[in-house]
């Protein structure tokens, strides 16, 4: 029977005309990442496996580059600045979360604020590092302000050449850049919890922080963490601020900084190549490390935290061998 | 079940892709490169090729010359070779992206060589503009072995360069300094009197900018040590070719004059939010003493305000034995795509050697002429009598000796300003003193030697 139906008959009908169609749909953008993703990351790690320079002939010099990327001082060094950065984005993520849950109820120009606070995530990077490169010089924006409020400028620091605060400086920018993305989040977390959850609050007699604290919180931890991953593993991968702003200089050189700098700079692509590998590994560990704590902790979207779970089963032990207490 | 051909299926379209760029990358390389029998020198502009019809595609540094002086120039050629047509790219970020864009093999027909090619690939990417000792009978020899290899020229300077100092004429009198200074200590006594009498900050780094810096690793070969084999016997072989000679000459008296310049405060205030286009015209207008910049500044700072003619050139101070000297070098090269078509190749060598002889390109920019019997530009006047020192190239063989062991060391001198900008940021707020520093270079530079093949 199959066999007489027609090609025509065959491609319409209903299994092959679905699955042409997700084929069809799919080929595109699964293209597109092959070609700009997953090629140029192969071929990297097969780079970082070469003594090369981006002209010129390659050697295979197998592990060295791996093997300098940890002998170096510099490369892990740089690491530390992480620390500035992630330290700004949990600023960043509670100023997001105080501002979603204000903006989520009815407030007075709600909307213009939420548009104020999302505009700076929609400048380009780079426009931003000139920004605040103005915005930090001697006697400019900041300083005018600061001397407004009563500051002498005498006493106020450079803010980008004092190796003391100048990683804090940068690390700002960062926080004034995506507070409104992850608002803006939030916001959209925020919207989904069931409105009756707060009604049920109002007869409880539950105050705001009260409603914050027992409804939203509960209902939005899976955002808040995805949150903090997507921000700790940014903090380890920071680029366009301290390159725009200070190029890296005066002890703001961030790993992918000296990673640009070796690449371009002096030519030592594989070096740059392992680095990067390097840093992607270190990324995956540390967000599977925040998975399991996660898990652990928290419990991932409807499931129960893996704790609670224990405490459960050590309970029932306890009962089983007849010692509760 | 469904999963499974889900699967397959986005394994297939992984296959498809990869077949569709294995196969993109396949034609590429398939292209013959075209050997061309013609060099520069054999071409009389104006007679050969005036009927060769091409469309040509340069690539430029100079953004802000792509809509003004280049169109002019673009008139003036046509009218020789109407058949041309010439197309210029302006790239913001030239010395970084054009590496890459080179690695493509089809980036266009003319670019400025870029110094991350070593010498034997030139041959790889850049058509043979001719030998050495032909093109050397119009143009000055020595100006064309920065892209020369085993005597075949794949690059002509657009122009040259000298290393000096841009300065303030009037700031300099206001301050009382009757004659220039000629050593680093006069140097500094000087700018301390600029500080002293007027509101001007004597020195300004432009650290900010980054590229700017390397201003300062261009005085450390001729310029400060009067030898044009510094290059290869001082610091491609020599032994801890930063340490201190004692003499006040050489890499650290160079160094050491922008340390202590920076450490006594005789600049700006905060290196890290200077801004290059405003300090042109700030220099202009009095309110900057001097700046370390190559010949090139010079044009551009006189163009920035309305006082062209406060603006002077000095050497670098720095004497040998009484005398001083000036490092001098080519800027920018022309090349050509040895990839592109045969015409293309022919009419873009008439345009360069029309930008080179008879545009003024050179004289314009303030810059040298590398042509034979050209007279100095107006503003380099005052250097007449101090003797130009050109580095000699490498011996045959080692021509990429200098650039490996210059990348391997991190040190990136005249490409990344690596140590001005150390140097500069230990003075404002490090804890390393010069002979820190110095300690470290040279044990940088020493173990690139060593790795690189050089022993002493």
């Amino acid at each position: 029977m199959n066999e007489k139906k027609s090609f025509k008959a065959w491609i319409q009908s209903g299994k092959v005309n679905r699955k042409l169609c997700i084929f069809t749909f799919m080929l595109v953008p699964v293209a597109l990442l092959v070609v700009f993703t997953y090629i140029p990351f192969f071929k990297m790690i097969g780079f970082s496996f070469y003594d090369m320079k981006y002209i010129g002939d390659r050697d295979f010099v197998g592990l060295q580059n791996y093997i300098e990327v940890f002998t170096r001082k510099d490369c892990f060094q740089a690491l530390k600045l992480s620390l500035y950065y992630i330290v700004a984005s949990f600023i960043q993520l509670a100023l997001a979360l105080y501002f979603a849950s204000v903006l989520s109820f009815k407030v007075k120009g709600g909307g213009v604020f939420k548009g104020l606070m999302f505009f700076p995530y929609l400048v380009c990077g780079i426009a931003v590092g000139f920004i605040f490169k103005f915005f930090y010089t001697r006697g400019f924006v900041l300083d005018t302000v600061l001397q407004w409020c009563g500051f002498n400028l005498e006493s106020l620091p450079y803010w980008l050449k004092d190796t003391s605060i100048n990683n804090i400086s940068v690390a700002a920018t960062s926080i004034w850049r995506y507070m409104g993305q992850g608002m803006v989040m939030f916001i959209g977390a925020i919207m989904s919890v069931d409105s009756s959850l707060y009604e049920a609050g109002d007869i409880d007699g539950a105050n705001s922080f009260q409603k914050f604290l027992y409804i939203i919180l509960p209902n939005i931890k899976t955002i808040i963490v995805l949150n903090m991953i997507l921000s700790i593993t940014g903090s380890l991968s920071v680029f366009e601020p301290p390159y725009v702003i200070t190029g890296g200089d005066f002890g703001t050189g961030t790993y992918f900084v000296i990673m640009n700098k070796l690449a371009h700079e002096s030519q030592k692509v594989g070096l740059a190549s392992a680095m990067a590998v390097v840093l992607l590994i270190l990324i995956m560990i540390a967000t599977l490390i925040q998975k399991g704590i996660e898990k652990y902790y928290f419990g991932v979207g409807d499931a129960e935290p893996l704790r609670e779970v224990r405490k459960r089963k050590k309970r029932m032990e306890l009962q089983a061998k007849g010692g509760t207490k | 079940m469904k999963n499974r051909i889900l699967k397959r299926m986005l394994a297939a379209s992984l296959a498809a892709a990869m077949m569709m760029s294995l196969s993109a990358c396949g034609q590429k390389k398939s292209v013959e490169k075209q050997e061309l029998d013609v060099t520069m020198d054999q071409i009389t502009l104006g007679e050969d090729y005036t009927d060769i019809e091409a469309d040509l595609k340069f690539l430029t540094h100079k953004t802000d010359a792509v809509d003004t002086t280049f169109k002019g120039y673009i008139e003036e050629f046509q009218k020789l070779y109407p058949n041309i047509n010439i197309e210029y790219e302006g790239i913001t970020d030239y010395a970084n992206d054009i590496t890459t864009r080179l690695t493509t093999g089809d980036w266009g027909d003319i670019c400025m060589v870029p110094m991350t090619v070593d010498k034997d690939e030139l041959g790889n990417y850049f058509t043979k503009l001719g030998d050495k000792a032909s093109l050397a009978k119009s143009y000055e020899e020595n100006m064309l072995n920065n892209y020369a290899y085993q005597n075949n020229v794949y690059g002509v300077p657009s122009m040259a360069n000298v290393q000096g100092v841009v300065y303030n004429k009037a700031i300099f009198k206001e301050a009382g300094i009757t004659e220039l200074p000629t050593t680093p200590d006069e140097f500094l006594e000087d700018l301390q009197k600029i500080k002293d009498k007027t509101d001007a900050i004597p020195l300004y780094t432009n650290f900010a900018a980054g590229w700017t810096m390397t201003a300062w690793d261009a005085y450390i070969d001729g310029g400060a040590t009067g030898d044009p084999d510094f290059v290869n016997t001082g610091l491609t072989k020599g032994e801890n070719p930063f340490a201190d000679r004692g003499d006040g000459t050489g890499p650290y008296a160079v160094y050491n004059t922008l340390y202590e310049a920076v450490k006594r405060g005789l600049t700006e205030d905060d290196p890290t939010t200077t801004d290059w286009e405003g300090s042109k015209g700030m220099l202009n207008n009095g309110e900057i003493g001097c700046m370390a910049l190559g010949s090139w500044a010079v044009v551009q700072v006189q163009q920035a305000g309305d006082n062209a003619d406060d603006i002077g050139y000095m050497a670098f101070p720095i004497s040998v034995d009484g005398k001083q000297y000036v490092a001098a070098g080519p800027d920018y090269n022309y090349g050509i795509n040895c990839n592109s078509s045969e015409d293309n190749q022919i009419a873009a060598m008439c345009y360069i050697k029309w930008l080179v002889e008879e545009s003024g390109f050179a004289q314009g920019e303030g810059g040298l002429s590398i042509v034979t019997g050209d007279e100095y530009p107006e503003a380099l006047k005052d250097l007449d009598g101090i003797d130009l020192v050109v580095n000699n190239p490498a011996e045959e063989g080692e021509e990429n000796l200098y650039n490996d062991i210059n990348n391997d060391s991190e040190l990136g001198i005249n490409v990344s300003g690596a140590i001005p900008t150390e140097i500069v940021e230990e003075a404002v707020s490090g804890t390393k003193t010069m002979e820190d520093m110095v300690a470290e270079w040279n044990e940088k530079w020493t173990s690139a030697q060593e790795s690189n093949g050089v022993e002493h």
